[in-house]
């Protein structure tokens, strides 16, 4: 296969500059900020010790690195270089060519001044920029001196490994290293393999590493492929360990775990022999580890000055502004509209082809006004969290229960809006809790838990969405009592099979949430149906997830914004309509004759699965949709659920600005809003959570 | 439309990849993972057109992803795309051997980026 690499510092990267600077600033500060803290615990671990914790130099390593690309990516080249040569120094000492008492190491902190006093300069005036660039030299000329010609010992240690080839091709360089370190210090060399869920695997993989990181170092966790059914994942850890294999597998009692020795016996105790005078120490196993498990979240240390000041402004002029935005985003599609009808004129085609440039230009410029516009609007869930604890002070009071409220990530940005429609939803999650979900102190004793229960509220980023888990260590919920009550209310038919997950989400239907009965028994599920339908209008999710007798975790995903939503836009018969993006999985042309037919409804066969489909003509009844022609389907998914929706045409994706219907038409069950085209025409915004409920629903009643 | 998954530890690179793959000519939808661990999860979640990945993150690395890929039937054919900042020689080595299909080196420029990831999509079209 062809491979491709190329390295330009191109002129046209460096277009980005100021505008984009605040982007830089933003992250570089926080990866500064790590840096300093991680050099602090370096020092202290200088004093008295001949190895330092080769996580904390690869995590150093590791910010140098990111630092650098970063700042290549933005064409600050003179950051770029101080962090380069940062990264030569730490790659040296991670990889063994560099002693942690060669001056090179000294110099490691007033590197990150350095960097530190760059980031800062970038968003003040040039006034310091040539003495920068005075001290840039400078240092790295030091830098230069000290790190003397490395020459990497040439080690064949790894032969002694009787290992699957495959593994050890996907090791880095610093992974290579530290095998080689590790049996260099007469460390038993085992291989853990394990097979988890692939739903939670990360809790059970944290578990047996930290298991392992108690008697010594996981090198690298590889994960394999391998005969295992599809909802699973299998690791293969490889560890070195002060005990030898035997003793491991006696500490490492987990299921679908298997513990085996990759090292030729002879060889590795010749080895330790060796070296028992070197008293081979235990690699870090408290301090190290643990810092690398709560990872860069230590608080601040002010070795950086916020480079912001702020501005209070009233958040109807930010909506105004918003608004603004997005009239320009249309009339931005209307200009893309016309440069490429242009483009396909004879005549026209030359000044078409300059629109066409122009317009990309104006599009990138447009989008980087959106992202700060957008990046105005967020606000911490802090003030949340607040609003959420003193909520809790007064019920625990009211309802003489003791509570511990635990709160993490109060950092995390959501934009303002939403935030403000989440405090609702968000308080009767935690009333829930509270109320129903922690038994009285009593009956929490008798059950060997401590008296005081505790309410954990975590929010956190992941990709283009914010997570918030709630979670409590109460009763949790009992599968038998939902069911009885949804089997009671008519819900579910006498024999319905209904797997965990479905009975658990029963607790969102309508019928049955407000039910006191579940509240009381299974210590969730009141109003629940309100808490879902608030989070769907704002595009959210909600999941469930309890053990009974330990406690129930309710997860809530959102997007990050609701402004400006990319949009699938399609067409039936003679109408348009966008279908948000983020709730398309994929879309695809479907003949007529792959249309079958189950119990009256309209299905078709997606790798093998059946998907309902639905005619988005029939839902909003319009006329003159072809029947017999070609139709396309897009499958739409909505937390488990799919559906397949079929359209007469696709016709593209845009960036769409959403606004809210007003007057007699504004509850349509179905539509969501409204957006405008380029041309002026308004195209109704499809609300997918109602559709795909909605058909869920006539399925399950039918 | 061609799905993408993204999977990179720095927030700013990952929107700095993203955007730039929002100008390729051809509809995409893109899925953005900010780890290793995250990337195993969404991999059978969907199926992926291509996979753009970093080197050096926290928990799993890039090239233990795309080994991981590689030697799974199920994924084994997906074009694979390492984008990782100037590293050792031995790495970039490593990455292509290991069955990635191409190697850029950050900081990348955007056109050739998007070159590489529309030849290797339609690359698979045709495959089909």
């Amino acid at each position: 296969m062809a491979a491709k690499s190329s390295s330009p510092k191109s002129k046209k990267s460096k277009k980005k500059q100021a505008n984009d600077n605040r982007e830089f600033v933003a992250e570089a500060e926080e990866i500064l900020e790590r840096m300093f803290e991680d050099l602090l615990d370096l020092q202290e671990q200088r004093h008295g010790a001949d190895e330092v914790d080769p996580d904390l130099v690869n995590r150093i390593f590791r910010s140098a690195h990111s630092l650098k690309g970063l700042a290549g990516m933005f064409g600050l080249d003179g950051i770029g270089e101080v962090a380069h040569h940062l990264e030569d120094i730490l790659d040296g000492l991670r990889l063994g060519r560099l002693s942690v008492d060669s001056p090179a190491i000294a110099l490691l902190d007033d590197g990150v001044s350095l960097l530190a006093k760059l980031t800062t300069g970038l968003d003040r005036s040039d006034a310091s920029s040539t003495e920068n660039a005075q001290a840039t030299q400078a240092f790295i000329a030091q830098i230069e001196q000290a790190i003397q010609a490395p020459s990497p010992r040439i080690s064949d240690e790894l032969d002694e490994l009787q290992i699957d080839p495959s593994l050890l091709r996907a090791l880095t360089e610093y992974e290579e290293h530290r095998l080689r370190e590790n049996i260099r210090r007469g460390r038993h060399i085992t291989l853990v393999d394990s097979i988890f869920e692939i739903a939670n695997f990360e809790e059970g993989l944290s578990e047996l590493s930290g298991a392992v990181r108690e008697v010594g170092e996981v090198v690298s966790i590889l994960p394999s492929p391998g005969d295992v059914p599809e909802s699973q994942i299998r690791f293969s850890l490889l560890v070195a360990t002060e005990i030898d294999s035997d003793q491991l597998r006696d500490r490492l009692d987990y299921p679908n775990t298997t513990v085996q020795s990759v090292q030729r016996e002879a060889d590795s105790k010749d080895r330790s022999e060796d070296e028992a005078g070197a008293e081979p120490k235990s690699a870090n196993p408290e301090g190290g580890d643990t810092a690398s498990d709560t990872g860069p979240e230590a608080p601040d240390i002010g070795s950086l000055r916020s480079i912001s000041d702020t501005v209070r402004v009233d958040v109807r002029k930010l909506d105004e502004l918003m608004n603004l935005v997005g009239e320009l985003v249309i009339q931005r599609n209307a200009i893309a509209g016309l440069a490429t009808r242009l483009s396909t004129g004879a005549h026209t085609a030359r000044i078409g082809a300059e629109l066409t440039k122009t317009d990309k230009m104006l599009d990138r410029k447009l989008k980087e006004l959106q992202s700060s516009v957008l990046d105005v609007r967020m606000v911490p869930l802090r003030q949340i969290f607040e609003k959420l604890s003193r909520v809790v002070r007064r019920l625990s009071r009211d309802l003489t229960k003791e509570v511990e409220l635990d709160f993490k990530g109060a950092d995390t940005e959501l934009d303002k809006c939403i935030v403000e429609q989440l405090v609702d939803p968000l308080v009767h999650i935690v009333r829930n809790a509270l109320d129903h979900a922690l038994e009285p102190q009593e009956e929490r004793e008798a059950a060997g838990k401590p008296g005081k229960g505790v309410i954990r509220i975590e929010a956190f980023q992941r990709g283009n969405h914010v997570v918030i888990e709630v979670e409590d260590d109460g009763r949790g919920m009992n599968l038998e009592a939902i069911r009885a009550k949804a089997l009671a209310s008519g819900l579910i038919g006498e024999d319905e099979t209904l797997s965990r997950g479905e009975i658990l989400n029963l607790v969102f239907e309508p019928g049955l949430s407000t039910a006191e009965g579940v509240s009381s028994t299974s210590g969730r599920g009141v109003g629940m149906d309100i808490v879902r339908s608030n989070l769907a209008e704002m595009g959210g999710m909600v999941d469930l997830a309890t053990v009974e007798g330990r406690g129930t975790t309710v997860t809530i995903t959102l997007p990050i914004t609701l402004a400006i939503i990319k949009a699938l836009f399609v067409r039936v018969g003679p109408e348009r309509f966008a279908i948000p993006l983020n709730s398309v999985l994929e879309t695809m042309a479907l003949p007529p004759d792959e249309i079958g037919h189950s119990e009256g409804r309209e299905i078709m066969n997606l790798r093998g699965e059946p998907l309902l489909l639905r005619r988005l003509c029939e839902e909003f009844e319009i006329v003159g949709a072809g029947r017999d022609e070609n139709q396309f389907v897009v499958v739409l998914g909505m937390g488990e659920q799919r559906l397949g929706l079929l359209v007469d045409r696709l016709e593209g994706q845009q960036d769409a600005v959403i606004k809210p219907i007003k007057g007699p038409v504004q509850k349509i069950k179905g539509i969501s809003g409204a957006t405008e085209l380029g041309d002026g025409t308004a195209i109704l915004v499809i609300d997918v959570s109602a559709i795909v409920g909605d058909a869920v629903r006539r399925r399950e009643a039918a | 439309m061609q799905r993408i998954l993204i999977v990179e530890d720095s927030a700013t690179m990952r929107s700095l990849l993203a955007s730039s793959l929002e100008e390729l000519e051809i509809p995409v939808k893109i899925v953005e993972a900010e780890s290793g661990f995250e990337a195993l999860r969404f991999l059978p979640r969907d199926e992926f057109d291509l996979v753009v990945t970093d080197i050096n993150m926290p928990d799993i690395n890039g090239l233990e992803l795309v080994s991981f890929i590689r030697n799974n039937e199920k994924y084994a054919k997906i074009p694979l795309v390492i984008v990782s900042t100037e590293g050792s020689e031995r790495d970039r080595d490593k990455g292509l051997g290991l069955g990635a299909d191409a190697y850029l080196v950050k900081p990348f420029d955007p056109e050739i980026f998007r070159e590489v990831v529309a030849d290797l999509l339609a690359g698979r079209r045709e495959e089909r």
